[in-house]
C-alpha cells in the first residue's frame, strides 16, 4: 500500500520536476530547493519580524497592529511580507517533505532528519498560530477559542483555558505577553531542531541559489505591496462575526475539527502529527529490500581519507590502521550509511563500497556488459541514474545507444567510463540527476568533478574526453534525454571509430584532495 | 555552467514566460489562500453562553480529632478538625420560554472532580424577544450517610461556626492556630457556590451577538452581560 503510495507520489514528481525544470532549468528549478527556499524564508521572517514588534504593544494589541498596518509604507508590506513569507513557508516545506517520502527518504540513517523536519513543520505551525492571535483579530480569536476548545480536553489546567475568551472578563494581559514570548521563542528552538535536521549531513546546502532566493522575496514583497494586508475586525466576544478571514494555510485544520467535540478534534491532530511521524518506521526497508550499508576492504584501503571526504552523510571515518599498509584506514558506521554508494566511485583502488557495488563489482558488471553487447563498435553507451534518465531506456534504446544503468551517477568509478570506451564504445554519455536533486546528495556533482576537474579517483588523463559527456535529466525528462543523446550522438560520428582494447589499468593510489565548494 | 557537462534542457524565451507567469500566479495564489472569507456562522441565531467558575460545596465527613491523637502529630501538622469526602454536583437547567433546552449535570473539574467545576455551553437561539431561566442547583443536598457520629453533608448546611467540636478547648493545639484553621474552614464555604442559583429574565436578542450568563461571585447570583455597546 505505501510502496503504492511512494510510486504514485514519484510520478507526480517527475510530471512536476520535468515542467519546473523546462521553465526555469534545474539550477533554479524551486522544487529542487524547497527545503532551502524555507531557510531563506525563515531569515526574512527574522528580519520582518524583529521590525513589527517594535510597534507591537501588549496593552492594545489589535490596536497597535492596525496603526501599524495602516502605514503603508513602514507598515503594511513588512507585515504582509511576513505573513506571505510564513505562508509560502508551509507551502515549500510541504513540497520538501513530499519530496523527501515519494523518493524513500525518509527511513534509515535520515530518520533524524525525518523526524526533526515533522517538529519544524509542527512548530512552525504553532508560530503562525502564535502570530495570528497575537493581532488579536476575529481570525485570531477564533484561532485561539478553537485550540483552546481542544486544549481543555485534557485534565492538565486547573481552570479551563477556554474561560479566559468567554467575555466573562478582558483577556488577561499575560495572556499576550505569553502568546509574545511563544512566538519569539519557538523561531529560537527552531534553531536547534533544524541543527538536528541537518546534523547528519556533510556540508549542508543551506540556502537556495541567489537568484532564485531573491525572485522569491522579490515576488512575496510585491505581492506584498501590490496587495496590501487589511484588518479584520477586532475580537469581540460579544459578536459572532458573520464572516473572518482565514489563513488557509495556518488554520486547515479548523474546518476538520470545528465540527468534532474537543476530545475528538485533539485526536484528530495528534494521530495526524503521530502519522507523519511514524513515517520513518512504516516506510523502512526491511530484509533483503533494505540496501546493505557499505564495507571497507582493510587489504586495499590506502587510507587516503577521500571516501570520507566525499560521503554525504559523513558517515565514513578515518581510524588509526593496527597493521602497517598505512596509517589510517576507513571506518563506515552502518547507523549513518544510505548505501549510496558514493565512495566506491570515490575510491581509485576501489576498496570500499556496498556489497555488489564496489568499483570490483562494477568492473566485473561492466565487462559482463560488453561482452553481452552485440552492438557495433563506435556506439553510444548511456548510463543512466535508475531514479532519473532510466526512465527513458526504451526511448535511448529506440535512438540506437545501449543503457547501463547505475544506482547513482556518484556511485560511478570511472574506471567504468574508460572501459566501455576501450571496450569499443563511440562515447559515454552519464545522464545523471540535475545535482540539486541527486537522491544521494553530491553524487552528480562528484562525478563531475572526478571526469572534468581531476578530483581523486578521476578519469585517467589518457581517455579522451571529447567521447565523454554528462548531462543532467530527470525522469520526466524523456524528450530532453534523447536530444541530449541525438546532439551526442552526432558529436562522436565525427570523431571516427574507435580501436578496441579492453586491456586497463587500476589505480592503486590515490592522493586526498579538499572538497570543493558545493554550487 | 562548469566545464564538462552539457547541463539540463535550455530553457527558451516562452518557457521562462510561462515559468515567470506561474511564479507570479503561485505568489497570487497564497496571498488569496492567505486570507479566505469563510462564515463560520452562517445562520441568523444568538447565542446564549453561560460561562462561569465557581468551587463546589464539599459533601463530607467532619469529625474532632482527639487529644491524643493531635499529641501523637507534631504541632505544624495539627488540625483539630478532620473532613473527608468529594464535592457537590449540580444540575444546569435552561428553558426557553419554558421549554428545556439545557439539562445538564456539571461536576467539579479534576480526575476526582476536585477541582473549580466549570460552565461553560454556547446556546444558538433565534434572534427575538424570549423569557429564559437559567437555574443551577446542588443535586447531593442531603444528609446521606453517618460515619463514626458524624454527619454527611454538603458542608454549607451546617452550622456557621463551622464545626461543633470547635469551641471545646484542646491543651495540644495552639488557640491561634485553632481560629485561623476555623476560619479557613469558613472562608473556604463562603467561596462556594450557592445550592441554588438561578435567573429568569426576557430577553431581546440579536442575530450575531451574544448574551452572556456568568456567576458574579461577589453578589452569589447569576448575572446577564450583554455586549457593552447595546
Amino acid at each position: 500500500m505505501l510502496r503504492t503510495i511512494e510510486r504514485l507520489a514519484r510520478r507526480l514528481l517527475a510530471a512536476t520536476d520535468a515542467v519546473g525544470n523546462r521553465w526555469y532549468g534545474w539550477r533554479f528549478n524551486p522544487l529542487y530547493q524547497s527545503g532551502t527556499i524555507v531557510v531563506a524564508l525563515y531569515l526574512a521572517l527574522v528580519v520582518t519580524g524583529l521590525w513589527l514588534i517594535l510597534f507591537y504593544r501588549l496593552g492594545a494589541p489589535w490596536e497597535s497592529v492596525a496603526s501599524l498596518t495602516a502605514n503603508l509604507w513602514l507598515g503594511n508590506w513588512v507585515r504582509g511580507l511576513h505573513r506571505y513569507a510564513s505562508d509560502a513557508a508551509v507551502v515549500a516545506t510541504a513540497v520538501h517533505a513530499f519530496r523527501m517520502f515519494a523518493q524513500g527518504r525518509s527511513w534509515g540513517a535520515r530518520a533524524l532528519a525525518w523526524v526533526s523536519g515533522v517538529l519544524l513543520f509542527l512548530l512552525l505551525l504553532v508560530c503562525g498560530w502564535t502570530g495570528y492571535v497575537m493581532v488579536w483579530d476575529t481570525f485570531g480569536e477564533d484561532l485561539a477559542r478553537e485550540s483552546a476548545r481542544m486544549l481543555d480536553a485534557l485534565p492538565l489546567l486547573s481552570e479551563p483555558t477556554s474561560r479566559a475568551f468567554t467575555g466573562e472578563r478582558p483577556v488577561p494581559g499575560a495572556f499576550f505577553f505569553i502568546v509574545l514570548f511563544a512566538h519569539i521563542g519557538i523561531p529560537l528552538g527552531m534553531g536547534v531542531v533544524f541543527w538536528l535536521h541537518v546534523k547528519r549531513l556533510a556540508r549542508p546546502a543551506l540556502l537556495p541559489s541567489r537568484p532564485l532566493m531573491w525572485t522569491v522575496l522579490g515576488l512575496l514583497t510585491g505581492i506584498a505591496v501590490v496587495r496590501p494586508l487589511l484588518m479584520a475586525p477586532k475580537a469581540n466576544p460579544f459578536v459572532l462575526p458573520a464572516e473572518i478571514p482565514v489563513d488557509l494555510f495556518f488554520a486547515f485544520w479548523m474546518p476538520v475539527t470545528r465540527d468534532l467535540g474537543p476530545g475528538a478534534a485533539l485526536t484528530t491532530i495528534a494521530a495526524a502529527a503521530g502519522a507523519l511521524l511514524l513515517v520513518p518506521l512504516v516506510a523502512a526497508r526491511r530484509g533483503a529490500a533494505a540496501p546493505a550499508p557499505s564495507r571497507v576492504d582493510e587489504e586495499i584501503c590506502t587510507g587516503c581519507l577521500q571516501c570520507s571526504l566525499d560521503c554525504p552523510y559523513e558517515a565514513i571515518e578515518m581510524i588509526e590502521r593496527t597493521t602497517s599498509r598505512s596509517e589510517l584506514v576507513a571506518r563506515v558506521d552502518p547507523s549513518l550509511c544510505v548505501s549510496c554508494g558514493i565512495c566506491a566511485g570515490s575510491c581509485a583502488p576501489m576498496g570500499v563500497g556496498p556489497p555488489g557495488r564496489t568499483g570490483r563489482d562494477q568492473v566485473a558488471r561492466v565487462q559482463a556488459f560488453l561482452a553481452g553487447s552485440d552492438r557495433r563498435s563506435g556506439h553510444v553507451v548511456a548510463i543512466c541514474c535508475v531514479h532519473g534518465a532510466a526512465v527513458s531506456s526504451p526511448a535511448l534504446e529506440a535512438e540506437g545507444a545501449a543503457v547501463y544503468r547505475v544506482d547513482c551517477a556518484g556511485n560511478l568509478h570511472t574506471s567504468v567510463i574508460e572501459i566501455l570506451l576501450r571496450g569499443g564504445a563511440g562515447g559515454v554519455l552519464v545522464l545523471a540527476c540535475p545535482p540539486r536533486d541527486c537522491w544521494n546528495r553530491e553524487g552528480a556533482h562528484w562525478l563531475e568533478e572526478r571526469v572534468y576537474h581531476d578530483r581523486e579517483a578521476e578519469l585517467q588523463a589518457r581517455v579522451d574526453r571529447a567521447r565523454v559527456r554528462i548531462a543532467h535529466a530527470s525522469a520526466g525528462e524523456r524528450q530532453h534525454a534523447v536530444t541530449v543523446l541525438r546532439r551526442f550522438a552526432a558529436d562522436i560520428a565525427t570523431l571516427g571509430v574507435p580501436a578496441a582494447d579492453r586491456t586497463i589499468e587500476v589505480d592503486a593510489v590515490c592522493e586526498p584532495e579538499e572538497p570543493a565548494v558545493r554550487r | 555552467m562548469r566545464a564538462g557537462g552539457t547541463g539540463g534542457a535550455q530553457v527558451t524565451r516562452l518557457d521562462r514566460a510561462l515559468g515567470l507567469a506561474a511564479a507570479v500566479a503561485a505568489t497570487a495564489g497564497i496571498a488569496w489562500a492567505s486570507s479566505i472569507r469563510v462564515t463560520p456562522h452562517a445562520s441568523q441565531d444568538a447565542v446564549l453562553r453561560l460561562a462561569w467558575t465557581a468551587r463546589p460545596e464539599r459533601v463530607e465527613d467532619c469529625r474532632p480529632q482527639s487529644e491524643e491523637a493531635l499529641e501523637k502529630l507534631p504541632p505544624h501538622m495539627r488540625q483539630a478538625v478532620i473532613c473527608e469526602g468529594t464535592t457537590a454536583s449540580y444540575r444546569l437547567e435552561v428553558r426557553r420560554e419554558g421549554a428545556v433546552i439545557v439539562d445538564q449535570v456539571v461536576r467539579g473539574g479534576g480526575l476526582r472532580h476536585d477541582r473549580p467545576l466549570y460552565v461553560f455551553r454556547d446556546i444558538l437561539l433565534p434572534a427575538g424577544e424570549a423569557a429564559v431561566s437559567v437555574r443551577f442547583v446542588r443535586i447531593d443536598s442531603k444528609t446521606t450517610a453517618t460515619s463514626g457520629g458524624g454527619a454527611r453533608a454538603a458542608s454549607s448546611d451546617r452550622d456557621s461556626s463551622g464545626h461543633a467540636d470547635d469551641s471545646q478547648g484542646t491543651n495540644a493545639m495552639d488557640p491561634e492556630r485553632r481560629r485561623r484553621e476555623t476560619e479557613e474552614r469558613i472562608r473556604q464555604r463562603g467561596e462556594s457556590v450557592p445550592a441554588s442559583l438561578s435567573l429568569e429574565r426576557r430577553f431581546h436578542f440579536v442575530a450575531h451577538e451574544v448574551i452572556l450568563v456568568t456567576y458574579d461571585a461577589g453578589r452569589r447570583g447569576l448575572l446577564a452581560i450583554e455586549e457593552p455597546s447595546r
